[in-house]
């Protein structure tokens, strides 16, 4: 699966009835792109478009119709982008390619494969804990802070945070927080535990704090002991326990 | 492995303050003269004008007593645990006053690294 992170967008443009050897040009790369296991590609026919020759080419009038252009679009690492480039410069004869920088934010499949028969393994190693205290009346465009801060932590791929709920207390505003017999509080307590390597906390913590306008963010090293299922190929060392 | 290199990393980020954190672990139902505990405690906190302090309300738990806290069961005696954190010489002030006032349970103290976000202050 195509990890988060910076990757490299593919654009090919070629004509629908370029040839390549018995076939259609955009099926060969098609196939070619899916035979090298590329993380995903999609062929697009748009509705108009014109090339090198300037000719008008759509689906309007039978006349246009001819040469329509094809897209095929694909998104995977440098690696593997530079791995079928001279291919596809080779095959690509008549048309056009671009490489542009891109950046994946999500990429999930939902059938992960089962999980209950790979090996059990205690990771033990240490980490920051980092602990956010803010009110949860507080806003961020008009979501709640708090899950816009959650939403946000997610999307940095932090492994886990956790959002507590105060009875009672005051904080940086000054005034008391408190909930009230029959009578809900708007403006009670928050707190956002979130367990993660110093570097990602530190990311975090840089995403975060702009968020923020009364709050109070607390980090402290702490050691933890983490259950990893079948992460580390077999042969592989586990660490020395302690 | 030593103790002090298992406790983990603290990332050393500019602007962020030492202080600690200071957790007090007892009950619902715990009181100080006729008065929740946690709120005695809130209001010791603002007398000695301490930054802010939070109360959470556990789910479950069992302390030294080994008697399950639960809210619910006829006691309504849920797990309470109160944080504060401030300078370590504030820390110090509130303790011998915390210790006075708890009758039982646990008190918790961490080295951490602080920043104060306060409207206005940036």
């Amino acid at each position: 699966m195509l990890p988060k992170g910076p990757a490299k967008k593919v654009t090919i443009y070629v004509n629908e009835d370029t040839r390549h050897h018995s076939g259609a040009l955009w099926h060969a790369v098609f196939t070619y792109l899916q035979h090298k296991k590329i993380a995903g590609a999609t062929v697009l026919r748009p509705l108009m478009g014109f090339g090198a020759h300037h000719q008008r080419h759509s689906c309007d009038s039978e006349a246009t119709m001819e040469h329509l252009p094809i897209r095929i679009e694909f998104v995977d690492t440098e690696e593997r982008v530079n791995e079928v480039l001279p291919t596809l410069y080779e095959i690509v004869r008549d048309g056009l390619i671009e490489v542009q920088d891109t950046f994946v934010i999500q990429s999930a499949r939902e059938d992960q494969p089962a999980r209950e028969s790979l090996p059990k393994v205690w990771d033990r190693g240490e980490a920051t804990m980092l602990r956010i205290y803010l009110g949860e009346a507080d806003r961020w465009h008009g979501e709640p802070l708090h899950d816009a801060i959650l939403k946000r932590l997610s999307m940095m791929d932090i492994a886990g945070a956790t959002v507590y709920r105060g009875i009672f207390g005051y904080g940086a505003k000054g005034k008391a927080h408190k909930e009230h017999f029959l009578h809900v509080s708007e403006d009670l307590p928050i707190l956002i535990s979130v367990v993660d390597q110093a570097p990602k906390i530190e990311a975090a913590i840089d995403a975060i704090a702009p968020m923020i306008v009364d709050g109070l963010i607390v980090l402290s090293g702490v050691e933890v002991i983490r259950l990893v299922r079948g992460t580390r190929s077999e042969g592989e060392a586990a660490p020395p326990a302690g | 492995m030593t103790q002090a290199s298992r406790r983990g990393k603290m990332p050393v980020m500019p602007s962020f303050q030492p202080a600690k954190l200071l957790r007090l672990h007892f009950t619902e139902r715990d009181s100080y003269r006729g008065q929740a505990l946690y709120k005695a405690i809130v209001e010791k906190c603002r007398e000695m004008k301490i930054a802010g302090v939070t109360v959470f309300r556990g789910i479950e738990g069992f302390g030294e007593t080994a008697e399950i806290h639960r809210a619910g069961s006829l006691s309504h005696n849920s797990p309470i645990v109160v944080h504060v954190v401030d300078t370590a010489e504030n820390i110090d002030r509130l303790l011998p006053l915390f210790e006075e006032m708890m009758d039982g349970g646990l008190i918790a103290i961490s080295n951490v690294n602080v920043l104060r976000i306060q409207a206005g202050v940036r």
